[in-house]
């Protein structure tokens, strides 16, 4: 009799749905839990008081109505009375108003039929909220899986990871014998003053040391820099490549500046970590455990009054570390924001220019720059606080060996080259203990991007479904069954829209500016998905074709056509990287670029600029016209393909794409409506649904919606005529 | 038109409606900020229920107390953002950040991630701040606030 989906908790027979709203009837947060019965719906208070209730048989109606930061489910009676039922936050809105849909269902007498999954919004480790719903928690990622995630991109290079390993081990080794030979140097020949000749063989022992650290040094880089390069390309070519992946619901959200600075920025402090810390964080490890066996092997009382601060160090950088990965965490986000303002201004400089606006820009840049530079003293200026407290301390060791290793020299509990051997080795240990206050600042700022790179690389990708071996054809049959669709589940901008085109059809989309056309588009290349209903090619639902073989199926023309920054040849031929030459001239010919292409100097081998800026608006728009010739699509789109030329232009265009449809599914946008007079069928959208279908002749005859528009589309061009006319006189 | 004489009322409870003496009534009247967040409490549209604009109220507190009152208990039911009146707690971990506010609409905890790049400044002393599910929470004056939640937004912004 009914079904629901996925509902979490078990629900008592009775209520078909029940949903809590996260405020009260004052509009202040609290709770009030919607429930819909077979016979009513009601609204049960915090205190478990039922405040409404209305039976089924007087509901006409039910939908979310958006407010703002939120949502209010409103009832409309058999009486055509409106009534408000309760109010929630956004958190919940895409609920509640799969709510609304399912108790119109009811209230007609429908099978209820919807989607209420309920999302996970705490985690169920440590029930902290969720950044995302159904996502993962980020307190209990810890540090060392990011830290296992990068160290994973070693994989391919592992044997050059293990020689650098065993290199860093020579080296310590070679680094602890100069102080030992020093040591050797005081207590066996210059105290004695005698074996002369142990002095020249010592000093050969410690040339040759030098010199073998040299070569391990030069090695040990070699393969830091190669390692460190080759890793962070890798870890960038991954980032760029699930950027291409990702849905484009995406790019709504976030601006291009901030996916470009996790590409640069953020895969840069990664390189910086692995290339400047991840050495010396191997090498001084050693070379700390190999100091401490060496002094504790002298004389242990002493060693550990020297290496007593050590501990203090230890506690100093684990209380600083988390705020060191905050301010980092903070100054990536600022980066990201500057990146996103640059982007922005030098996209723009066309209108920055026309409008004389340098100096706001340059107010706004300067903002945007010394937020950026407050952010790096706030971090550098704290790190180098404790840093300098953690200098103290580590000064503090050779204090202690002069007072109590020269204590122990003159009562003869030690020899003056053992004490020489300490101070020496303690020489060598304050590099290591410096370095480690240090490796918490770059490993704080590394996770900070890392963990930032793969935010995007974890972000959900389209669903592509499985590649096959043969490529699948399609004829162009398309068929929209009962689409609904809304960029804000809870505010569907299509519904029931019911369309069919056969191959060799143009359907045209018209409609006032919002009413659905570009998104209708945006779905038939699933750009996004319908939230209800389905889109069928050849009769089977688009989805369970794998998405680039769909897409390379479907030929898009858009209003504002995007070049790359190439030749005018490789632009034509994107879609068809192998395609052969004489193929892009027909192409060309086709759309009626050859002549233009032929005047340029180069001809076809012309640059274009960045997104076509050296060609003119008709020039880049019939090159997107021959791109989508050499594409060769069962189904085309053009949106709005011919609005931002020119008249002569739009004629020639119009030759060129009336080649291009032939024998092609096509779904045209234009808002000159008269360039869809040849449409096999128009579709009239209007507020998200379709109002009117039919021929150019058959709707003008209605005289409707369409008729208005084109009435009232005449009526601006005459004005604009007699204006041009009163203009040119 | 004289706005001043201008007439909000609710009928039922929960419809607000407007009479224009000696003009016409509106049965559905919707108020909506022109510029909520450069303008705030200024430029207050009426719309219609097609949603074309009735009136432009360049000052409310020009209707009379009891239409004023109408209009802000409707601009309350439409506008759910929370001004918060108190931080209680704030943790920053991984780029995400945790707030424990008391708003003018009780307490409340919220998420708001990558803090910089979702937190718009209005002005030096005006914030909002939009959660991970564009829930919106404003500041109308940090120098307003108490001492500690100064302290915290300021540290964190």
């Amino acid at each position: 009799m009914y079904k629901t989906e996925t509902m979490e908790e078990p629900i008592p027979p009775e209520i078909f749905i029940s949903l809590d709203a996260d405020y009260d009837e004052d509009g202040r947060y609290g709770r009030q839990t919607l429930e819909v019965t077979a016979a009513e719906v009601r609204v049960r208070e915090n205190n478990d008081v039922v405040s409404f209730r209305i039976p089924l048989q007087e509901i006409k109606a039910a939908r979310n109505e958006p407010l703002i930061g939120g949502g209010r489910l409103e009832i409309t009676t058999t009486s055509n009375e409106l009534l408000p039922v309760v109010t929630y936050s956004l958190q919940v809105a895409g609920m509640f108003s799969e709510a609304a849909r399912g108790i119109e269902q009811l209230a007609k007498g429908e099978t209820l039929s919807i989607n209420l999954k309920k999302e996970r919004t705490h985690c169920q480790k440590c029930n902290r909220l969720l950044p995302e719903k159904n996502g993962i928690c980020p307190n209990c990622i810890n540090r060392t899986k990011t830290l296992w995630r990068v160290a994973n991109y070693l994989s391919p290079y592992k044997w050059r990871a293990v020689a650098l390993a065993l290199l860093a081990i020579l080296t310590t080794i070679v680094n602890l014998a100069p102080p030992r030979i020093q040591g050797m140097l005081i207590d066996h020949v210059l105290t004695p003053h005698r074996n002369l000749s142990m002095l020249w063989l010592l000093m050969a022992f410690w040339l040759g040391a030098l010199a073998i650290n040299i070569g391990l040094q030069v090695l040990s880089g070699t393969l830091t820099a190669y390692l460190g390069a080759h890793l962070s390309a890798d870890l960038r070519t991954d980032i760029f490549r699930a950027i291409e992946w990702l849905q484009i619901s995406y790019f709504d959200k976030k601006p291009i500046g901030a996916i470009t600075s996790r590409v640069t920025q953020d895969t840069d402090l990664v390189w910086q970590f692995l290339t400047q810390c991840v050495p010396f964080l191997l090498s001084n490890t050693l070379l700390l455990i190999g100091i401490a066996l060496l002094i504790f092997s002298i004389n242990v009382p002493l060693a550990l009054c020297i290496l007593a601060p050590i501990p203090v160090i230890a506690i100093l950088s684990g209380f600083s570390w988390k705020r060191i990965d905050v301010l980092s965490h903070r100054l990536s986000q600022k980066w990201a924001r500057f990146h996103t303002n640059l982007n922005e201004t030098l996209s723009g400089i066309k209108v920055v220019k026309a409008f004389a606006q340098e100096d706001f820009e340059h107010n706004r840049f300067l903002k945007s720059n010394h937020e950026l530079r407050d952010s790096g003293v706030k971090i550098d200026t704290y790190w180098l606080k404790i840093f300098g407290v953690m200098s103290f301390f580590i000064g503090l060791g050779s204090l202690i060996n002069w007072t109590i290793g020269g204590y122990m020299v003159y009562v003869k509990q030690i020899s003056l080259g053992d004490f020489w051997q300490i101070q020496a080795y303690l020489g060598l240990l304050y590099g290591p203990i410096q370095w480690f206050a240090t490796v918490n600042n770059w490993f704080s700022r590394a996770m900070a991007g890392a963990e930032r790179v793969f935010e995007v690389i974890d972000s959900e990708p389209e669903l592509y479904g499985e590649t096959q071996e043969t490529a699948v054809e399609i004829n162009g049959d398309v068929t929209l069954e009962n689409v609904r669709f809304g960029y804000d589940k809870s505010n569907p901008v299509l519904e029931n829209i019911n369309i069919t085109a056969r191959p060799g059809e143009m359907i045209g989309l018209v409609g006032k500016s919002g009413a659905g056309k570009s998104t209708t588009i945006s779905l038939l290349c699933r750009f996004h998905e319908p939230d209800a209903g389905v889109i069928k090619i050849d009769g089977m639902d688009y989805r369970d074709i794998p998405l680039q073989e769909l897409r390379r199926q479907v030929g898009l023309v858009l209003q504002e056509p995007f070049l790359f920054n190439g030749t005018i040849a490789e632009n034509i031929s994107y879609g068809k990287p192998d395609a052969a030459f004489e193929d892009i001239i027909a192409a060309a010919k086709d759309a009626n670029a050859h002549q233009f292409i032929l005047d340029k100097p180069d001809g076809y081998d012309t640059l274009v600029g960045e997104r076509g800026a050296q060609l003119s608006g008709g020039e880049r728009q019939r090159i997107s016209i021959a791109r989508a010739i050499l594409h060769n699509p069962r189904i085309l789109i053009l949106d709005e393909a011919t609005s931002a030329v020119d008249v002569e232009t739009e004629k020639q265009m119009q030759e060129a794409i009336g080649r291009l449809i032939k024998g092609r599914t096509t779904f045209a946008i234009a808002h000159r409506l008269a360039t869809l007079r040849h449409a096999t069928r128009l579709i009239v959208l209007d507020k998200g649904q379709i109002v009117e279908t039919g021929t150019h002749a058959e709707l003008m005859d209605r005289q409707g919606i369409f008729y208005n528009l084109v009435k009232t589309q005449s009526e601006i061009n005459e004005i604009i005529e007699a204006e041009n006319f009163i203009f040119q006189s | 038109m004289n706005v001043t004489e201008l007439y909000l009322f609710y009928y039922p409870p929960t419809h607000l409606r407007l009479t224009i003496p000696n003009e016409k009534s509106y049965i559905t009247v919707k108020p909506t900020w022109s510029a909520p967040l450069s303008q705030p409490g200024r430029y207050l549209a009426l719309l219609d229920g097609n949603g074309e604009e009735i009136v432009l109220l360049t000052d409310p507190k020009v209707l009379s107390p009891a239409s004023l009152k109408a209009v802000q208990a409707e601009l309350r039911r439409n506008y759910l953002t929370a001004i918060i009146l108190r931080i209680n707690n704030v943790r920053e971990e991984f780029g995400v950040t945790y707030w424990d506010v008391e708003t003018d609409r009780g307490q409340r905890q919220f998420i708001t991630q990558n803090l910089q790049e979702n937190a718009q400044r209005l002005n030096d002393d005006h914030l909002l701040l939009l959660d991970v599910d564009n829930c919106r929470f404003e500041i109308p004056s940090i120098a307003a606030l108490d001492d500690y939640s100064q302290k915290i937004v300021l540290r964190l912004v």
